[in-house]
């Protein structure tokens, strides 16, 4: 009699050689709050993408009312079914107004006099969820502060025209909000589902998940490992549900004291909260924290340092960065491996006029064997490469610069297990030879390899674990710690 | 009331008699003369440009008229000559004179210009809508001319080869059926072959050299002006007698033919169209300004230079020129009412 | 008070009160121009490229450019000139098919992703080609109705402010207030979110483009009606004049930020710069630098205003 509104059932997804859904269960009933958490890439996002309709999975069984949905299921049947979503990046038209984007996401207000409607209805909806909200319905979205864009994006998806809303999926929707307005989301929520209708909340804030949320299902590897009232739950238990119970923390700190004697050190940063970014020659330092939380930010302004721009921090080396996202940001995709490697080093490699070719091969053969690049001859073209080796090309060409200091952008992003062990050996062999390494991951386990580990969150360093302190239970705690709700 | 009518009738009668009988009548120093040009990119129109800044700057000088500006578009394009002539209507000149980037796309800015009462006088690049004046040039005349020129030279006829412009241009067309008339007019003519030297020195003299081989002795050779001095050399490299050929008024034509001259007394002869037509251009305006009766198609004569001619035109054409000639008003009075 | 000074309500009034500087200049230099007369002369040349700069636009609100909207306004010109007169229907068959060309564009461009710079490019030549094999030699002539139309006098207001202002609010409640508007639009600022909502960016990338190819079909039959014959590169300059004025109007390049109204005025703007540097008797070498000159002022004007926008 019971019937759960959604009922997924082993849900499996793999993108590429990452799986990122491996046989979940899902349940949801009318009139609750689910709170979901976990860390980075547990597949929080994924299977909400799923439940949208936006992805489909490889396999598993979706019911919504009972009603069974196997092929052709899409995002038209999923707002057909009452399902809404709030997704983590803004999917708002910014050169729109309020209301023309109400009616971006509501194919039936038209006709006559639907630009009225439209701004009626989005009025409404701000008014109820956060009042004293002061937007205008004929404003452009672009030219409203980001925290205002957040709320309209809300309130879209909780505005009725004429077809029922039956769930609205809120993807970390407070975190460009401030305290207050996200008080009035969670107020707002209480009430939304005090009826039949229900919401799925995933934000790191778990003050807000404990405060919101009736049940809780935490996720972890692409899968639930944990389901339970929210009553059961506290920050404890939840950030250890989080972590990997499995894998001991044996590992974690082991590196210390690596930095190389009387160096100085070659990163400096502001103090700011207690915490300095300090980086001496000989370390490998780690930045942590959940993805888009300022560590990118914060490499970037190292290497503009190191350049000589004057920022915050100050570098007192040359840096070189290797970048996350290989495909816009790492390879030249029409050069070859060799060329891709060299290009770092080109002021190294003149001879008077032009290029030392054979010294270019040289080095570049040095590498194939180094770092073992899978390629029958280097001068193949960089794309010929799996992703794993394309990004060994992208480590030879930062390691074979002059430079002293090495930002690295998740570098491991898609890269296998075997590259990853053979990488890591040479970082640390590279750490030894005084060079100083700073580790942006989202991978707890590749930390392992740090000395000291900075924990991000919203821009700014919230902890420095080192030693003892570094645990998984540590970095995950520091990440989703707010102010105490 | 009546009376002032009538008697207001009669002068106006009286006037037009005065104009059509004295051709020039009113007072033109208060009008405005503009050139609207569409292109300035090669010798040819930049020597345009120069004689009419020189002639109407006399003019301008002697109180003919108050002023005499040239305007040059940017782009050569129809849209942005048809935006310069309105701009020219509404700034209050009296006559403007065209040289068009499309013979039939400005036509709704000269019907503009005409409607709003200024005179359209188009020259070299004409445009078609009625109410404008042209001045024509009669490449087919041209054409004709050498051959009648060749038959005063040869009495019994003898073969020519004919040196043509660029292929599928409207110029060339002309200028080769004026030959072929001629030639038919004076059977004794026989054209042996005919190249295309694209109205250039190094083009001509390598199709020249190319046909050359079959040809039978040739008594003269046809031209359209820039390829004489190729063919010249053509036939030197081949070891020929050097023919009669008909010049184009370019400076290195002119050169070689004063060195020939200077050497062995060799004579032809010269023609091509003045650059000056600019000139005539302007006095066309300043005449249909003063009230005279001009008709509104006009030809432009070319420019010939004879044997006795030659000096004194190569010491006026610059290195690399063209013979140029300007019109004054009475040699342009001599056009438009001459004939 | 406040709210009229919105960086929003800015960026409006900028096209406008460019414009209005430079006909207060034009008048001061030229008063014939103030007059019945004088405006219909000034103004009637700048109607085609409003068209063509409308039709930009579509193509601008969908971060595409277009750069064969010349080849193809020439083209549709000498259709205009030599079919649609000799022989309307086979001439409105033909714009028709020159229409549906464009929407075809869109779907290739949308399908296989490609850049809209690279295609349309290549597409010029075609344009221009087929113009050439329409009417070889300059010629043709404008079908009377045309030519009646655009000479056409109204009592009091000159027929190109009428023309002008027809355009600008057609397009303005169709594009900009209209709820069909609204997601074309939302298309350029957010494609994804357009199509999370359910709508088909096939059909909107076909829609803009095949309007655009109306617009510039209308383009070529009003440039006819002033010219009365075409050429095969008769507009050619209206590409560059359609970008320049589509973003002197306040549109952008990126991010369907479009404004009919303002393309308009950028239009008419950018014409009557053309008459404003001759006005002042400028060498004409220097004139189309002069007019990028008023282009980079009017939008350094407009990067001050959003930079103020966004401090405030």
């Amino acid at each position: 009699m019971n019937t759960p509104l959604v009922d997924m059932g082993g849900v499996e997804k793999s993108f590429g050689a990452a799986r990122a859904l491996a046989g979940v269960d899902f349940q949801l009933m009318r009139g609750t709050c689910v709170g979901l958490v976990g860390h980075n890439g547990a597949g929080k996002s994924t299977l909400m993408n799923v439940l949208s309709g936006l992805i489909r999975p490889d396999a598993g069984s979706l019911r919504i009312d009972g009603e069974d949905f196997d092929r052709g299921y899409d995002p038209a049947t999923a707002v057909g079914h009452g399902i809404r979503c709030v997704f983590q990046e803004l999917s708002l038209c910014p050169n729109l107004t309020v209301a023309e984007n109400l009616r971006i996401s509501h194919p039936s207000i038209k006709g006559f006099g639907w630009r009225k409607t439209a701004g009626k209805v989005i009025l409404e909806s701000l008014d109820q969820i956060f009042p004293g909200h002061g937007i205008n319905p004929d404003s452009e979205v672009g030219d409203l502060t980001i925290a205002r864009r957040q709320m309209v994006e809300i309130a879209r998806a909780f505005s009725i025209v004429d077809s029922q809303v039956d769930l609205v999926i809120l993807d970390e929707p407070t975190s460009s909000l401030d305290q207050n307005a996200a008080a009035q989301l969670v107020t707002f929520i209480r009430e939304f589902v005090s009826g039949s209708r229900s919401v799925v909340l995933i934000s790191h804030l778990l003050g807000e998940i404990l405060t919101a949320s009736d049940t809780v299902v935490v996720m972890r590897d692409g899968v639930v490992v944990a389901v339970d009232d929210t009553t059961n739950f506290d920050r404890e238990r939840l950030v250890r549900d989080m972590g990997d119970v499995l894998v001991d923390d044996s590992g974690f700190g082991t590196r210390i004291n690596t930095k190389i004697v009387n160096s100085d050190p070659v990163v400096t940063g502001p103090r700011e909260n207690g915490h300095q970014l300090i980086l001496y020659p000989g370390e490998i330092i780690g930045f942590a924290g959940l993805s888009g939380h300022g560590q990118t930010n914060a490499l970037v302004k190292i290497f503009e340092a190191a350049q000589g721009a004057r920022r915050a921090i100050s570098a007192t080396e040359p840096a070189v960065f290797v970048a996350g996202d290989r495909q816009s940001d790492g390879i030249f995709p029409l050069w070859s491996i060799t060329r891709n490697i060299s290009v770092s080093s080109f002021a190294r490699l003149m001879n008077r006029f032009s290029l030392d070719f054979d010294r270019e091969d040289d080095e570049a053969a040095g590498w194939h064997k180094k770092l073992s690049i899978r390629t029958a001859d280097m001068k193949n073209n960089i794309l010929s490469l799996s992703g794993g080796n394309q990004q060994k090309a992208l480590f030879a060409r930062a390691l074979g610069s002059d430079a002293k200091i090495v930002l690295m952008d998740d570098p491991m992003r898609g890269v296998d297990v075997g590259t990853k062990q053979e990488v890591y050996e040479i970082l640390t062999e590279e750490a030894a030879l005084g060079r100083a390494l700073i580790w942006y991951t989202t991978e707890t386990d590749e930390l392992k390899h740090c000395d000291r580990v900075y924990v991000f969150r919203e821009g700014h360093i919230v902890a420095e674990l080192s030693g003892e302190t570094l645990t998984e239970a540590n970095i995950l705690s520091s990440s989703f710690e707010a102010e105490d709700v | 009331m009546k009376l002032t009518t009538l008697g207001k009738l009669c002068c106006t009668v009286a006037t037009v008699a005065l104009v059509t009988g004295s051709g020039a009548f009113a007072d033109t120093s208060g009008k405005k003369i503009a050139l609207s040009n569409n292109y300035a990119g090669n010798s040819w129109r930049q020597a345009m440009l120069t004689s009419w800044e020189k002639v109407t700057g006399e003019a301008v000088t002697a109180g003919v008229v108050a002023s005499a500006d040239a305007f040059t578009t940017a782009e050569n394009q129809v849209t942005e000559q048809a935006a310069q002539i309105q701009n020219l209507i509404l700034q209050g000149y009296d006559a403007i004179v065209i040289n068009a980037a499309s013979p039939e796309g400005l036509n709704g800015a000269v019907k503009e210009a005409c409607d709003a009462g200024v005179v359209v006088v188009s020259f070299d690049g004409i445009v078609t809508e009625p109410c404008a004046y042209r001045i024509a040039v009669d490449f087919h005349a041209m054409g004709k001319v050498q051959v009648e020129y060749l038959a005063g030279r040869f009495p019994d006829g003898g073969n020519l080869l004919e040196i043509r412009g660029l292929a599928g241009v409207f110029v060339d067309d002309e200028i080769s059926g004026g030959i072929h008339e001629g030639v038919s007019a004076n059977d004794k003519f026989n054209i042996q072959g005919s190249v295309h030297g694209d109205w250039a020195q190094d083009v001509s003299q390598k199709a020249v050299a190319g046909i050359l081989p079959s040809l039978p002795d040739i008594a003269a050779v046809v031209t359209q002006g820039g390829d004489g001095y190729g063919a010249a050399q053509a036939f030197k490299a081949a070891g020929r007698d050097t023919p009669i050929i008909v010049m184009g008024n370019r400076h290195d034509e002119l050169t070689w033919w004063k060195e020939q001259k200077d050497a062995n007394g060799y004579e032809t002869m010269s023609v091509s169209i003045a650059p000056g037509v600019s000139t005539l251009a302007f006095w066309v305006a300043q005449q249909v300004l003063d009230g005279a009766e001009v008709p509104q198609d006009l030809s432009v004569p070319f420019l010939s230079i004879t044997q006795d001619t030659l000096e004194e035109s190569l010491k006026t054409t610059q290195a690399g020129g063209v013979a140029n000639v300007e019109y004054s008003l009475d040699d342009s009075k001599a056009v438009i009412f001459g004939n | 008070m406040s709210r009229l000074l919105t960086p929003a309500m800015m960026r409006t009034l900028l096209p406008g009160l460019s414009l209005a500087a430079l006909l207060a200049a034009i008048f001061y230099l030229q008063p014939r121009t103030m007059s019945y007369f004088g405006l219909n002369l000034l103004l009637n040349l700048a109607v085609p490229i409003a068209l063509a700069t409308i039709a930009q636009m579509f193509i601008l609100c969908v971060n595409d450019l277009d750069l064969s909207l010349g080849a193809f306004i020439s083209l549709t010109a000498c259709i205009t000139a030599t079919w649609l007169n000799d022989a309307p229907l086979i001439g409105i068959l033909a714009l028709a098919a020159c229409v549906a060309a464009y929407a075809a564009l869109g779907a290739l461009i949308h399908l296989r992703n490609l850049p809209s710079i690279v295609v349309t490019l290549g597409m010029s030549f075609v344009w221009t080609g087929i113009a050439v094999l329409v009417l070889p030699t300059p010629g043709g002539s404008a079908p009377g109705w045309i030519r009646t139309l655009m000479t056409l006098k109204p009592a009091l207001v000159p027929f190109p402010i009428i023309a002008a202002v027809v355009i600008a609010l057609t397009v303005h409640f169709g594009l900009m207030r209209s709820a069909a508007g609204v997601v074309l639009r939302g298309a350029g600022g957010n494609p994804k979110s357009v199509e999370r909502a359910g709508w088909s960016m096939l059909r909107v990338k076909c829609t803009m483009f095949a309007l655009a190819g109306f617009f510039g079909v209308l383009s070529g039959m009003a440039l006819v009606g002033l010219t009365t014959s075409a050429d095969a590169n008769i507009a050619l300059r209206y590409t560059l004049l359609s970008i320049a004025g589509g973003i002197l109007g306040g549109g952008e390049f990126v991010g369907g930020r479009v404004s009919p109204i303002g393309a308009v005025i950028g239009a008419i703007t950018l014409a009557l710069a053309g008459s404003f540097l001759s006005f002042l008797r400028l060498n004409p070498d220097f004139q189309i630098g002069a007019q990028g000159v008023i282009l980079i002022l009017v939008l350094a004007l407009r990067l001050l205003i959003n930079s103020r926008g966004t401090r405030a």
